[in-house]
């Protein structure tokens, strides 16, 4: 435990990007294309965003 | 009747001039301010109630989203009147209530108790100090700076995040080494609860009942509650780190922070009877020089 809690908080802006921004991606895609929901499209896009914004944020330090 | 006129309290010795401030101050102290536990207590009834009434169905998002970033905007000021005893002091019989207030007010913005007490009394003691008063990082030379401050300051890699972090190792007792064991424990479960949620189909709701609300409400506190009361923070003292000001908003949707001057001279008036002592102390703010700018 004392190893792993300071992992998650050094790593918490890349986690914030998998655990919530790419979830959060991919169920605002599957409402407004509704035709999508259902394929493993919106899920894969949510994580290259989310996981690619949160890994660029946790490297530079901006978030924008 | 004592003539508190500007002119009568000018011709005043110094001593009787403090004697006199403090015994118009103290009419204002005293009493369990009731409002402010229904605004602290109910505020976050609104808050969780949004939880299960937009999961369910029962109210639609476009109208929770709002609610939520009133409530966060709200939260904060009664955990303050706690910070500083003014529900109940030490070894009263409602000193329950001030901490209980103190802890749950709070909760949508994600600000541990212990960790708002002893950096905000941090801040009394500094106010404007570049280097002691943790809220300093709200120093903008205009209310568009503040706000791009106020984005940087966010940042993962942001100088000033930690500006709390530093103020409780600066005062290392262990009261604050737990404020900040809390505080570490506040930011997992919040973690914890947004990716749970996320993850289980409610990334949306998540998002526009905590993530979106926390951020603009915070935005709001920091403009109202440091910003705009302590701007231009160039000055340190008493009578000189805190001004009063004539907001756009008005008094209430300022939060009352227009009269902000009088609670950094007397921490313990409740914030709901700043109006009423404002005016009767304004005369000594005019005496010691105080900047009211036409309030």
């Amino acid at each position: 435990m004392s190893r792993i809690l300071p992992l998650i908080f050094q790593n918490l802006t890349f986690l914030f990007g998998i655990g919530f921004l790419a979830p959060l991606v991919a169920q605002i895609l599957e409402r407004t294309l509704p035709s999508i929901a259902g394929t493993p499209w919106p899920l894969a896009v949510g994580l290259i965003i989310g996981g690619g914004w949160g890994a660029l944020a946790q490297k530079t330090g901006r978030w924008l | 009747m004592t003539d508190l006129s500007v002119e009568a309290l000018r011709a005043l010795p110094a001593k009787e001039l403090n004697r006199l401030e403090a015994e118009v101050a103290a009419r204002f102290m005293g009493g369990l301010p009731w409002g402010s536990v229904l605004w602290g207590l109910g505020n976050l009834a609104i808050w969780l109630s949004l939880w299960p009434l937009t999961l369910s169905g029962v109210m639609p998002l476009w109208l929770a989203f709002p609610i939520a970033t009133l409530n966060v905007a709200l939260c904060y000021l009664p955990s303050h009147e706690a910070q500083h005893r003014i529900i109940a002091r030490e070894g009263e019989p409602l000193f329950w209530l001030n901490e209980l207030v103190g802890h749950l007010s709070p909760l949508p913005m994600l600000l541990p108790y212990g960790v708002a007490r002893l950096t905000h009394y941090e801040h009394h003691l500094h106010a404007n100090d570049p280097e002691l008063d943790p809220d300093i990082h709200t120093k903008a030379p205009n209310a568009w700076r503040h706000l791009l401050n106020t984005i940087a300051h966010r940042q993962p890699g942001s100088a000033t995040g930690g500006n709390y972090g530093k103020a409780l190792a600066r005062i290392g007792t262990d009261e604050a080494r737990r404020a900040g064991l809390v505080a570490a424990l506040y930011t997992l479960a919040y973690h914890a609860i947004l990716f749970t949620l996320a993850w289980s189909g409610f990334a949306i709701e998540a998002a526009l009942i905590w993530w979106l609300p926390r951020i603009l409400g915070t935005t709001y506190i920091q403009f109202y509650l440091s910003w705009a009361p302590h701007h231009p923070a160039q000055e340190m003292g008493r009578y000189r780190d805190t001004r009063a000001f004539r907001s756009r908003l008005g008094v209430l949707l300022s939060s009352g922070m227009p009269f902000h001057i009088l609670h950094h001279l007397y921490p313990r008036i409740p914030l709901l009877r700043h109006g009423e002592a404002y005016k009767a102390l304004r005369p000594f703010l005019v005496v010691r020089g105080c900047r009211l700018d036409g309030l």
